[in-house]
């Protein structure tokens, strides 16, 4: 289409002059928006009061039900990402931006058509499908163009975007209750008004991404830089086309170490308030028991940049070290720090926001990882394929916590005992990932894209 | 405006460079010190009571 063909890569490459630190803030614009996704719950309750309004009537839909809105957009955020990675690269940033923003906004509208009419597939449709599309593309869209501008420190740049993904509940999360308040009325618990409205703020936010985005020139570089300088055993030069990477032992190796870091911290994530009341009954309420899960969600946001900054100074291969050793060592002890052991409230926090910093490291450290292992040609779409392993994860990690502690409760555990279990159920996983880690060496040189190197590529 | 072929930023790419972090900033500022002040009840609760309340609607 003529009309969108400032859409187009070649209509988005970079002039004289144009700073790389604008990408960023345009990377932060898609994660920011489509990180909201993590702030879904709210929606939970206003969405089984559409009819009853102060509570659910006989014909409302059940939490259970609505619950899998959520669940539907992560699996379709990991099939999405797979799917258009390798369109993606073809395409180029702006034009995944652009489809990325659509499909968000879009996925709002419709479900917006879905609590007006209080059809319950439209919200699966719309919320589920169509803005879980969004939230893939989105999610990979910035990747290889962050670590085509950043050869020098890919970590911190696709660190940088993928903490807006982990920051876009923080502002989801309020700006959703503050629009339902808005917008309710008696007869209207304003949760289609609020819909509509935050399709279109997101989208129009998104569109700042879509307008900085820029690709850099043929042959760009940062002053100084070449690749050979920085060029270890562990980072090659040579690029691996998609396909191929799908078929290296490293891809699938790097795919445990994801799902078994992801896995684990669902753990903590999925029974945060439950588990800090229950380790720690008399002493923490619910109430602080919200702030002990705020508190997890800024560690987690703070970890994307720490860690993937970290690991352009110690290395990929050794920053994953550290999250899966330490991380099994610290999941072990944690349900010791509880009521029934030691019962000291601050070293189980502490202990927990550390394993929360390293779960959101694990997931913005991973792009530069495989930048590192296949080049940067066809990183985007690599990720993307390696997502698949968190829409694993995300299944698993709930799963595997709530039946653990399920079968303990009814065998006689107390509720205290039972994430004893659990936890050291997720130390096992991590060490499956160490040594998933442990097992990853340079690409070899059957896999290389023929003629060309990762610095050619840029 | 000067050419730069580093891309490390000009003049007017400097104004450019302040609008677009603070249009991505202050969100996620405001973002996070709401998160903040709803983590800071850890530290000031007292004891939990005997009875317990229903739980607060979690932002993740």
């Amino acid at each position: 289409m003529a009309g969108l063909s400032f859409l187009d890569r070649e209509r988005s490459v970079a002039h004289e002059g144009y700073s790389r630190w604008l990408v960023p803030p345009a990377a932060l614009a898609i994660h920011l928006a489509i990180g909201q996704v993590y702030a879904f719950s709210v929606f939970k309750i206003p969405l089984t009061r559409l009819i009853g309004i102060t509570h659910s009537a006989p014909n409302d839909w059940i939490q259970s039900q609505v619950a899998w809105i959520f669940s539907l957009a992560i699996v379709i955020l990991g099939l999405s990402a797979a799917t258009f990675g390798k369109w993606l690269e073809g395409a180029g940033p702006r034009k995944a931006m652009f489809a990325s923003a659509v499909c968000f906004a879009l996925g709002f509208y419709i479900s917006y058509l879905g609590v007006q009419a209080h059809q319950l597939w439209l919200l699966y449709v719309g919320y589920g499908v169509v803005g879980g599309t969004g939230l893939g593309l989105g999610y990979i869209s910035p990747v290889s163009t962050l670590i085509k501008w950043f050869p020098d420190r890919p970590g911190l740049a696709t660190g940088m975007a993928i903490m807006g993904f982990g920051g876009g509940a923080m502002i989801g999360s309020p700006l959703a209750v503050k629009l339902m308040a808005h917008f309710h009325t008696p007869d209207n618990v304003g949760v289609g008004s609020t819909f509509l409205t935050m399709g279109t703020i997101y989208f129009l936010f998104m569109m700042f991404g879509v307008f900085t985005i820029r690709v850099p020139r043929e042959g760009w570089k940062p002053a100084g830089w070449t690749s050979m300088t920085h060029a270890g055993a562990m980072i090659t030069t040579h690029d691996v086309e998609v396909n191929a990477a799908f078929g290296t032992p490293q891809f699938w190796l790097l795919w445990i170490v994801l799902c078994m870091n992801v896995t684990a911290g669902i753990g903590i994530i999925e029974q945060a308030s439950p588990m800090i009341q229950e380790l720690f009954k008399g002493t923490i309420g619910p109430v602080a028991a919200a702030g002990f899960v705020g508190l997890l969600s800024i560690f987690n946001m703070g970890g994307r940049f720490f860690w993937s900054s970290v690991s352009d100074y110690i290395g990929r291969k050794p920053t994953y070290v550290i999250f899966l050793a330490a991380g099994a060592v610290l999941y072990w002890v944690l349900p010791y720090t509880g009521g029934n052991h030691w019962n000291s409230v601050g070293l189980f926090v502490t202990v927990s926001v550390v394993l929360l910093s390293m779960y959101g490291g694990g997931f913005a450290t991973i792009p530069a990882y495989l930048r590192d292992m296949f080049g940067g040609y066809n990183v985007s779409a690599i990720h993307g394929r390696l997502l698949t392993a968190w829409s694993v994860a995300g299944v698993l990690g709930p799963v595997l916590v709530n039946y653990m502690r399920e079968y303990e409760l009814r065998h006689g555990v107390d509720k205290a005992g039972a994430y004893q279990a659990v936890l050291h159920f997720m130390t096992l996983l991590l060490l499956v990932g160490f040594m998933a880690n442990l097992l990853v060496r340079p690409v070899a040189q059957k896999y290389w894209r023929t003629g060309s190197a990762t610095e050619k590529a840029a | 405006m000067a050419a730069n072929t580093n891309g490390e930023g000009t003049k007017s790419s400097g104004v450019a460079l302040l609008v677009a972090w603070l249009f991505v900033g202050i969100p996620l500022g405001w973002g996070v010190y709401n998160t903040a002040l709803s983590s800071m009840k850890l530290f000031q609760a007292g004891p939990a009571p005997a009875m317990p309340a229903p739980a607060p609607s979690s932002p993740r």
